[in-house]
């Protein structure tokens, strides 16, 4: 939740800082874009509608020039473009940390970070304030929305400092942030969902109820999909679990039915809130699937407006 | 408490173990350790995955080596037993005599070998377990026993002299080995002394006659009993063979009558196969049903085709114990029935003689002719034949024998020879009933003599169904009704001999009787053979009546001469001329000279039974006992054979109670069959090979049933 304005000069860091901006960047200029409208009305130059005042409303909005007609307080609203707060919710536990022994992708982590990148780019290019959390059991990193160009340094600064490490508690990271968050604006969550948490949904249904956006992006490698090991393995867990020996063989339909199950139960859930609920393979470009949303997004976006 | 193995070679079938090690070391998958992030979801599937239950690879190796270990466990025969080691061989300085039972009977078979294989076997086992300051001597208990090696520790020696050896042709004689065996032990300075009788416990070797217990001195007895392991058993043996030629017939046939003995005591035999082979061809075949403990006789005839010496065997089909099996003889067919007349009233003037006519009606013309060759002989000159040269003995008129004759006459009756008496008024009546009480079947009464013209006594004219009797018919017949007789003895049968009467007189005496003693005829005429009581011999009829009954009584007995050896009796015969040397062939091929010693050679090595051929040639010939070859001008002289005393295939066997008797106050053990647990003590325990084959079995069961779920 460190708000630095001095980066560490970590070459490494500044490094991958370097590929991740040039990652994202790349990515949202190839893609581009359009633009983003936001269902929110705010102040803005762009005139929108006009309102019967009621009690709280800004003194400042009221047309007097309408009331001296009328006698009628009426509010002046604007279209409100610019101020879309976007917070990207990274999960960064063990789990994310999975590096594939036969590597046909991005490393999980990598894939996360590169998209969390190119998110806050596309937000910023577009003036919309965006915002990174990053959280295994508890938030370990908030760095909080901005519209500011320069914002992008902390975030991606942020991405690159961050290991994975630790277990992913996401019921009790977002019933801890959900205060915090702004009340309207777009939540992106980036994880594995790798959990045994049960909740989830309860906790997903309290921030649509706050009038947040979310949209969940499920991330996993695709060793976890269909699980192609062979031989005897003891898979020693990257979070708490204890560590299991066994032949993949005996389990691999088993364990395939259970992740499928697992990203079916998220997609559903996610359907019946009116989330937006993205999987993606890390063997999965990018770009590809990145267009994809943006594409579903227009045209949910259209159907909105 | 112990565990003993008869077998501990085979536990070196527990490095089979490694296999299966070896196996799973090869075959072993690397095992990869691996972070990974969904680990609790691979808990939630194995749980719920069926396969859940894979075994654990190194159980199934356990079992598997487990499986292996028992196999080559049960195969070294283990013995479990409670009790401490015995004191079956001394580990203590110890003097210890093996009796080594070698007769023929320890020749049965049963698990591929002999009795008396297992029986050496056992004393090598044991001679090589003994001490190093023990001692040990091997006894042979065939008969005669004899120490077959003194005083040794050395246990190759055993191994050397036994290793190869077969069990003899002999049978067995326990009492005289145990004497040996004491003779020994009393020689010893070792305190402690052991006793070891390997053996088939037959009955018949238990001989007490040949053995009593002198002194004070005890010695522990183990008796190591072979016949329990027994399996198809010794069902039948060839107790005897005869052969007969019979002249009567002008077909010249032999007959070969054979004795089988069952010697199951509780099984009838069904068609046992008894086969006839005449110089190496098998003669006839046939099958014969026997009775339990009882024997049964076939005779195999066939037409002799020429005079050749025959060369035979009886065979039965193969059991466990092949030695008894087979019995053999030989036989030299007569080309004539020599036949010994003796005159016991010569005359000067030779037509007087009481033998005249006789010699002319039995060699009328030319030996070829009649086939009989008499030779006559006065009382005196008696005692320098040899009666076993003739196959029929007439004793015409004689008043008595020299001393101790009739007891030669006796013998040559028992082996089969004939006798034809004829009376006379030379006969002492009483010397014939005293001494030759055991041949004669009669007793000789009076004279009874016709009046002066008085009607004679005259024969009883009707058909007969005797042999001898039948052919004569019709005319001739009628004429025998006109012979005249004057004279003649009258008979009282003696109550222990069988008689039979083919001819009497017309007055209900007995003109002739015929009689059997042992296996040679007797038979009696009561009148006199010349013309002195009667007027038979100048009849036409006298001459087929004196032929025919003398090739009826005659039985072809030259071969008599060789009478039949049983293994280890010493075969001799006089020989002719010092200038001529007798080579015998023995049964395996093997050539030897046997010793001469006042013109009789003797043979004493008949230790195989077979037929022995005897040859003859020039002296001249080297004087090594053994030859390799026949030297050359030999001819051919004869043969003899060899059988086994059928005695020792006898399946009964003697009690525990029967032992006991025979050598009272003994410490005595029994062991059935020879294991090596008798060696390491725990006599008592329980094998346990059939265990631990069950557990090998319900391991693998259990392996497979893991790895089929798997």
């Amino acid at each position: 939740m460190s708000d630095k304005t001095t980066f560490d000069s970590d070459p490494e860091v500044l490094s991958r800082i370097a590929s991740l901006n040039i990652c994202a960047t790349n990515l949202v200029e190839g893609l581009l874009s359009g633009h983003h409208r936001s269902r929110h009305k705010g102040s803005s130059v762009e005139f929108a509608e006009y309102k019967d005042y009621s009690p709280g409303d800004e003194i400042k909005h009221i047309d007097w020039k309408v009331v001296g007609k009328t006698d009628k307080y009426h509010v002046k609203q604007f279209e409100q473009s610019t101020n879309l707060k976007a917070t990207i919710l990274l999960d960064t536990s063990g789990s994310m940390g999975y590096e594939s022994p036969d590597p046909r992708g991005m490393k999980k982590m990598d894939y996360a970070r590169t998209l969390v990148a190119a998110l806050s780019y596309l937000f910023l290019k577009q003036y919309d304030a965006v915002g990174l959390s990053l959280f295994n059991e508890n938030v370990i990193n908030h760095i909080p929305p901005r519209s500011k160009p320069a914002h992008f340094q902390h975030i991606l600064h942020g991405l690159a400092t961050m290991t994975p490490t630790g277990v992913t508690r996401l019921e009790d990271v977002i019933g801890n942030l959900v205060e915090r968050l702004p009340s309207r604006g777009i939540l992106i969550l980036v994880s594995d969902f790798l959990t045994k948490e049960t909740e989830v949904e309860q906790k997903l249904k309290l921030l649509v109820s706050r009038g947040l956006e979310v949209i969940l992006f499920h991330i996993l490698d695709p060793d976890e999909v269909s699980f192609p090991f062979e031989g005897d393995i003891v898979f020693e867990s990257l979070e708490d679990d204890p560590q299991v020996g066994l032949d993949p063989e005996d389990i691999r339909e088993t364990y395939k039915r259970e992740i499928q199950n697992q990203i079916q139960y998220y997609r559903s859930c996610c359907a019946g809130l009116g989330i937006d609920y993205v999987f993606l393979e890390t063997s999965t470009p990018l770009e590809q699937g990145l267009s994809y949303y943006l594409l579903r997004r227009k045209s949910l976006g259209k159907s909105r407006t | 408490m112990s565990l003993n193995f008869l077998s501990p070679l085979y536990l070196f079938g527990l490095l089979g173990m490694t296999i299966p090690i070896m196996v799973h070391l090869l075959t072993r998958r690397q095992q990869k350790h691996l972070r990974f992030s969904a680990v609790h979801l691979l808990l939630q599937s194995q749980k719920r995955s069926i396969k859940r239950s894979t075994p654990n690879r190194r159980f199934l190796l356990f079992i598997r080596c487990l499986g292996i270990a028992l196999l080559s466990l049960a195969l070294a025969n283990p013995i479990f037993s409670f009790s401490g080691p015995s004191d079956f061989l001394p580990n203590s300085p110890s003097a210890n005599v093996f009796i080594l039972d070698d007769s023929y009977s320890m020749g049965t078979l049963a698990d591929q070998k002999s009795y008396y294989t297992h029986a050496v076997d056992a004393l090598l086992d044991m001679s090589q377990s003994l001490s190093s300051e023990s001692v040990y001597s091997v006894v042979s208990a065939s008969g005669p026993a004899r120490v077959l090696l003194d005083w040794s520790t050395d246990s190759s020696k055993a191994e050397k002299l036994l290793k190869l050896s077969q069990p003899s042709s002999r049978t067995t004689d326990i009492g005289q080995a145990i004497a040996e065996t004491f003779r020994l032990l009393d020689s010893a300075s070792q305190k402690k002394k052991r006793v070891y009788i390997l053996t088939d416990r037959d009955k018949n070797g238990w001989n007490e006659e040949s053995f009593s217990l002198t002194g004070e001195t005890r010695y522990p007895i183990n008796i190591i009993d072979f016949s329990g392991m027994r399996q198809g058993g010794n069902r039948a043996a060839v107790e005897h063979t005869e052969v007969r030629q019979e002249f009567l017939s002008n077909s010249r046939v032999i007959r070969v009558k054979t004795k089988i003995l069952n010697l199951s005591q509780t099984k009838p035999i069904r068609k046992l196969k008894v086969s006839l082979w005449i110089n190496g061809k098998k003669q006839n075949e046939g099958t014969l049903d026997i009775p339990t403990k009882s024997s049964a006789e076939k005779e195999f005839s066939f037409p002799l085709k020429e005079n050749v010496a025959l060369n035979g065997e009886v065979r039965i089909e193969d059991d466990s114990l092949l030695k008894d099996n087979v019995r053999f003889f030989n036989y030299q067919p007569n080309r004539t029935i020599k036949t010994l007349v003796v005159d016991g009233d010569p005359k000067t003037i030779e037509h007087q003689s009481e033998t005249f006519y006789l010699e002319r009606a039995l060699n009328p013309f030319s030996v070829s002719l009649s086939n009989i060759e008499p030779t006559v002989s006065t009382l005196a000159e008696l005692s320098t034949r040899d009666l076993f040269d003739y196959s029929v003995i007439m004793l015409c008129n004689v008043r008595d024998l020299p001393f101790g004759y009739e007891q030669e006459l006796e013998k040559f009756v028992m082996r089969g020879g004939a006798l034809f008496i004829t009376l006379g008024d030379q006969v002492d009546a009483k010397f014939y009933n005293e001494r030759m009480g055991n041949i004669l079947s009669v007793r000789l009464q009076a004279i009874h003599q016709i009046a002066k013209d008085g009607e004679p006594f005259r024969l009883l004219i009707k058909p007969s169904k005797h042999p001898v009797l039948k052919v004569l018919k019709g005319r001739t017949l009628e004429e025998m009704k006109s012979i005249r007789f004057h004279s003649l003895y009258s008979v009282e049968p003696r109550e222990n001999l069988k008689l039979t009467v083919p001819m009497s007189f017309e007055n209900k005496f007995p003109a002739l009787i015929e009689s059997t003693a042992g296996k040679g005829k007797v038979i009696l005429f009561v009148s006199s053979i010349d013309r002195d009581w009667n007027n038979f011999s100048i009849q036409p009829t006298f001459l087929p009546w004196i032929q025919r009954w003398v090739k009826y009584s005659a039985r072809g007995l030259d071969s008599l001469m060789l009478k039949e050896l049983l293994v280890g009796e010493p075969f001799s015969r006089e020989e002719p001329s010092e200038s001529s040397q007798t080579y015998i062939v023995l049964p395996g091929g093997k050539t030897t000279r046997p010793s001469f010693e006042n013109g009789q050679v003797t043979f004493e090595s008949t230790n195989r039974p077979g037929i022995y051929q005897l040859y003859r040639g020039s002296s001249k010939a080297d004087t090594n006992a053994t030859l390799l070859q026949l030297p050359p001008g030999t001819e051919p002289a004869g043969s003899f054979s060899v059988n086994i005393d059928t005695t020792e295939s006898s399946s009964i066997k003697i009690t525990n109670e029967e032992i006991e008797n025979f050598l009272p106050g003994m410490d005595i053990t029994y062991f059935d069959g020879y294991q090596k647990r008798d060696l390491n003590g725990s006599e008592g325990g329980s094998p346990m090979s059939t265990a631990f084959m069950l557990l090998m079995g319900s391991m693998l069961l259990f392996e497979g049933w893991l790895v089929r779920k798997e």
